[in-house]
């Protein structure tokens, strides 16, 4: 019997936590391999967490990560409480950011944020709306 | 039987104090029956461990003098940080003559060599798009393939300064002289001395051994004072010799063209470094990352005898008095012997795959849990009281059968006390028959 999707990875996140933004991709990366996933899957997986995670930090009110795992897909949901993105279409489009320029000054907000994670997962979902926030679901398949 | 590695074990000296055990970048220590084993699948001969030991249990053993000059034909191979050991008014050729005086045939620079590399990595960056990691730290590269195996592809498929030359004059010398040259590094890390037994992208290294500075620095310098040489003769070293220290080689690069290059030095600062590239926090216009696990560059290699910063400093004494002889501010970028050289690593460079729980994804999955299960009940406090680096590396161990809960003292203390409570209540416990009987004797 296939192995049912199981819980490996769920952590908090502050908006602007800029210390801690990055270890929900670290930890996710360090049980990928404990579990033995090939090299170029955590690299994809680490790329799109941590653009995802940052988001989080940068833009939102805080959320959460979670992820789970079976034989064939990894799914991980990002899910945060608001304001929400406005154009969705937009926040695809290379080079459109919302960030301020003080974000943008630490280096983030160069607008490939969701065009990046277009580009490395294999399922990409995004629901958004001013009340209840955004939620992220990406599929990252494991066979390579 | 070949030897793994260059970084040992002195058993007698260990305390079983867990300074390297927590300094080890790979957490490849433990300390199992009061001394410190090193887990060899993990080592990366970076010599942290030899830098934390405060009684001098972890050591190199490189090869001995009186054994290399016995040899055929020994040849030493100089690096460029052995000058930073000196300072800069002792002539390269002072140095090069005290060296020869030992019992050896030839000497030579590898900074030559780092020279030639410099040319063709330019030449590779030019050509290939992408970004690239230098290979000429072995410590750098057993790191990657251990930690960072999704890295591999971006280190230069180039053979490191050391290997160019040693296969450049082991030809040269059977080819015009029909001499089997044995040839030897003065090293200033295990690294490199590892390297000769288990070379990375070749099948074997062009080296016979390695010595330590250390093993004869002394000799050296005490025979320094006897040498006599002509003065007016000119440095003869290249300015390659800046490979030494850390930023070298991006320096080369840069007085060359106006390329983006990022040297860091130290390996806690490159794990950092490695993790942002793996996340892609780091800009893609970056071309090529120069890293070195000791703080400093090669200078800063734990065999070496003087102090890094005192070396750093000597070492760009001696640059400035090469470019006021050799009349030039930087190195020729054209050289036609480069052609001499077999640039390319031979074979690919494989992931160690050593980090994951088990072979068979379900079987890994259950002990993932276990994990995650044993990683809670552990106090995690990091003590390393259990020989292991943290808690979470020890519920590694448990899992894989390699360590008690019970080697954990808080595990140990919290099991002994409910022993403790259980005899206590055995030993209260009244046998039921006689308590019963005695009541009513009581009461009557």
């Amino acid at each position: 019997m296939p192995l049912q999707k199981q819980q490996i990875l769920n952590k908090g996140i502050e908006s602007f936590d800029f210390q801690s933004g990055g270890e929900a991709s670290s930890n996710l990366k360090n049980v990928l391999r404990k579990l033995g996933v090939s090299a170029k899957i955590v690299r994809k997986t680490a790329i799109i967490t941590y653009e995802l995670e940052m988001n989080v930090v940068i833009h939102s009110l805080g959320g959460e990560i979670t992820a789970f795992i079976s034989e064939d897909e990894l799914e991980i949901r990002v899910d945060d409480e608001g304001p929400g993105i406005e154009d969705l279409d937009k926040a695809f489009t290379a080079g459109f950011s919302t960030a301020s320029d003080e974000i943008r000054e630490m280096g983030f907000g160069a607008g490939m944020g969701l065009v990046n994670v277009k580009r490395y997962a294999d399922q990409i979902d995004v629901k958004s709306s001013s009340e209840n926030g955004t939620h992220v679901k990406v599929i990252i398949k494991l066979a390579s | 039987m070949t030897k793994k590695h260059s970084v040992l074990l002195k058993e007698e000296k260990c305390e079983g104090c867990t300074n390297c055990v927590k300094g080890c970048p790979t957490k490849a220590i433990r300390v199992h029956q009061g001394k410190a084993w090193i887990k060899e699948d993990l080592c990366i001969d970076c010599a942290e461990c030899i830098r934390a030991c405060e009684y001098h249990a972890k050591y190199t053993k490189t090869d001995e003098l009186k054994e290399i000059v016995k040899s055929n034909y020994p040849i030493l191979l100089i690096p460029p940080s052995f000058y930073s050991q000196f300072n800069e008014n002792i002539s390269a050729q002072k140095i090069k003559k005290a060296i020869l005086n030992l019992g050896f045939e030839a000497v030579f620079d590898v900074a030559d060599a780092a020279a030639a590399l410099s040319r063709k990595t330019l030449d590779f960056l030019n050509e290939n798009s992408g970004s690239y990691i230098s290979t000429s730290c072995p410590v750098i590269v057993r790191l990657i393939k251990l930690q960072f195996p999704d890295l591999i592809e971006m280190l230069i498929p180039l053979k490191s300064p050391v290997e160019l030359i040693a296969e450049r004059i082991e030809r040269k010398f059977k080819e015009e002289k029909d001499i089997d040259a044995d040839i030897f590094f003065l090293t200033p890390c295990p690294a490199k001395l590892t390297t000769v037994e288990r070379a990375i992208g070749q099948e074997k290294s062009f080296l016979t051994g390695a010595i330590g500075v250390e093993n004869i620095y002394k000799k050296i310098y005490n025979s320094l004072s006897d040498i006599e040489i002509d003065e007016e003769e000119n440095e003869l070293i290249t300015l390659a010799t800046i490979w030494g220290s850390e930023g070298g080689e991006q320096n080369i690069l840069k007085s060359w063209q106006d390329i983006n290059t990022l040297s860091v030095s130290g390996i806690r600062e490159v794990k950092k470094l490695l993790n942002e590239i793996e996340r892609n926090n780091i800009a893609e216009s970056i071309k090529y990352f120069e890293l070195t696990s000791c703080v400093e560059g090669c200078i800063g290699g734990v065999l070496n005898v003087i102090n890094p910063f005192q070396a750093k400093f000597n070492l760009e004494q001696r640059l400035k008095k090469i470019k006021e002889l050799s009349q030039s501010e930087k190195l020729d970028i054209n050289k036609n012997d480069d052609d001499f050289y077999n640039f390319a690593l031979p074979d690919e460079i494989i992931a160690d795959n050593l980090s994951k729980l088990d072979d068979d994804f379900k079987k890994a999955m259950e002990k993932l849990e276990q994990l995650q299960k044993e990683i809670e009940i552990l106090p995690g406090l990091d003590c390393a009281a259990c020989g292991a680096p943290d808690c979470k590396t020890f519920a590694e161990d448990i899992v894989n059968g390699r360590a008690n809960r019970s080697d954990c003292i808080f595990m140990l203390r919290q099991q002994l006390g409910e022993m403790a409570d259980d005899l206590s209540n055995l030993a209260n416990e009244l046998p039921p028959v006689m308590g019963s009987k005695k009541e009513e004797s009581d009461d009557s």
